[in-house]
């Protein structure tokens, strides 16, 4: 038998799904959605709500967006010439953080991943291609983390696009800022010295 | 608690909780262990980019009395994969081989052999020269594990294959001769014996003089991923990278 309502053993049921979220913590925010005043828990219910039926892809970036195309795309202010590919709408948020980017995105939802089962036709790559061979474009900006599977995904990618007249980057890597030297992995190291720009 | 310090490579890593990561690693003392990196993502002060799938590292881990998941405190990286450029290829080739060693090693069973072979294997697979370490992996796994029948002679009637062909099918063990071979079988070239008997003679660093491509040995790969995927009864989703790249 619960030890709760069965309303409130549901909340926690669900909560507990939640990334990060242990039955404890579970049972902790359901007991404050309980206390909230009514207002405040349906805002709650009506934001998920509206975030699965209002949400969706861009259908030129594949970001997510509530209107179609998204902020980014449609926006005139930003540079469409310039496209940054990453891997995860939520890396988007990382780069505008910064305000030092103003072209448009590409989100590949993933990266090739072999030990996954995740080849080329997983992710948003044809509509890439397309977009480069439509002609706009000067730059293509590869921002898929440097571990081996981003790595690679830019490698394929790069080999994908090597033919256009488009520019190829990829984000540079090395030491983070405020970091310390002396704890540096090698391979950072390397990165940061074949990185090295002139002052 | 008992506390290690390790040679070891990293094979697989898996998100858990908020911002840790269940480890399995392949340990020189200990054999294949699991365990937690606490706080993985959050700071990369203790293992860097050390948790990179095949990076070969110092591990320090610390095992607990009546739990199955060892505690990883700190690894350093001595080569690490990113250190080499990386393509589409080079990484289904270490995917291959954690995968391959994920599925068949059992844990708490160290076999210094496998480890050796997998160094061996890694310093050699670069990118434009991934197929030769593959199948000499590939072959030598199956043979480590004891999985690998006879290459020379009919496992049915015994018969040296003498220059022919061999034939092998996915649901038996063993290579047959035309006379024996079941309906569907693929076949075994005859270079392609010769290759295996040669790198089951050969080290690596021998075989990595000669020229290679996808086509090179790509029977014999085919028969010895059948054979892993039989006896483990496990697809190996990276070697479907190696089909559709017709290696």
């Amino acid at each position: 038998m619960s030890r709760f309502a069965q309303p409130l053993t549901q909340l926690i049921d669900e909560l507990s799904k939640l990334p990060g979220i242990g039955r404890k913590s579970a049972q902790r925010l359901a007991f404050h959605i309980l206390r909230a005043t009514e207002q405040d828990a349906f805002a709650l219910a009506d934001a998920i709500r509206d975030l699965k039926a209002q949400l969706h892809l861009c259908s030129i970036c594949h970001n997510i967006t509530d209107v179609d195309p998204c902020q980014f795309c449609s926006n005139p202010s930003r540079n469409q010439a310039i496209i940054c590919v990453v891997e995860e709408p939520s890396n988007i948020a990382s780069i505008e953080r910064t305000k030092h980017f103003n072209g448009a995105y590409h989100v590949l939802h993933g990266t090739l991943s072999p030990l996954n089962g995740i080849g080329p036709d997983q992710l948003r790559i044809d509509s890439l291609v397309e977009r480069v061979q439509a002609g706009s474009l000067q730059e293509v900006i590869l921002a898929t983390n440097p571990t081996v599977e981003g790595e690679a995904t830019a490698g394929y990618l790069l080999q994908l696009l090597r033919g256009t007249p488009v520019r190829i980057t990829r984000i540079a890597t090395g030491i983070p800022a405020g970091a310390d030297i002396e704890y540096a992995d090698e391979v950072t190291m390397t990165r940061a010295m074949e990185g090295r720009r002139e002052l | 608690m008992t506390l290690h310090q390790s040679e070891a490579i990293v094979l697989r890593t898996w998100p858990l909780r908020e911002s840790d990561l269940l480890v399995s690693l392949l340990t020189r003392d200990l054999g294949k262990v699991r365990g937690v990196a606490k706080a993985a993502l959050k700071s990369r002060k203790r293992f860097g980019g050390a948790l990179e799938p095949m990076t070969y590292v110092d591990a320090a881990y610390a095992e607990r009395p009546r739990q199955e998941l060892v505690r990883m405190d700190h690894f350093e990286a001595i080569a690490s994969p990113l250190a080499l450029p990386i393509d589409y290829l080079r990484a289904a080739t270490l995917g291959y081989y954690a995968e391959v060693l994920e599925n068949v090693l059992p844990d708490h069973d160290p076999q210094d052999a496998i480890f050796r072979l997998t160094l061996a294997v890694l310093e050699q697979s670069q990118v434009g020269r991934c197929w030769m370490p593959v199948t000499y992996f590939s072959l030598w796994i199956t043979r480590l594990i004891g999985w690998l029948p006879e290459t020379d002679r009919c496992t049915e009637c015994g018969q040296n294959f003498a220059g022919e062909a061999a034939y092998f099918h996915g649901l038996t063990d063993g290579l047959s001769c035309a006379r024996h071979k079941k309906p569907n079988s693929s076949a075994l070239g005859v270079d392609s014996l010769a290759l295996a008997q040669r790198m089951l003679r050969d080290s690596i660093c021998a075989m990595s003089e000669e020229p290679w491509t996808r086509q090179s040995g790509r029977d014999l790969r085919r028969f010895l991923v059948r054979t892993l995927e039989r006896h483990t009864e496990r697809r190996l989703n990276s070697a479907e990278v190696f089909s559709r790249m017709g290696g």
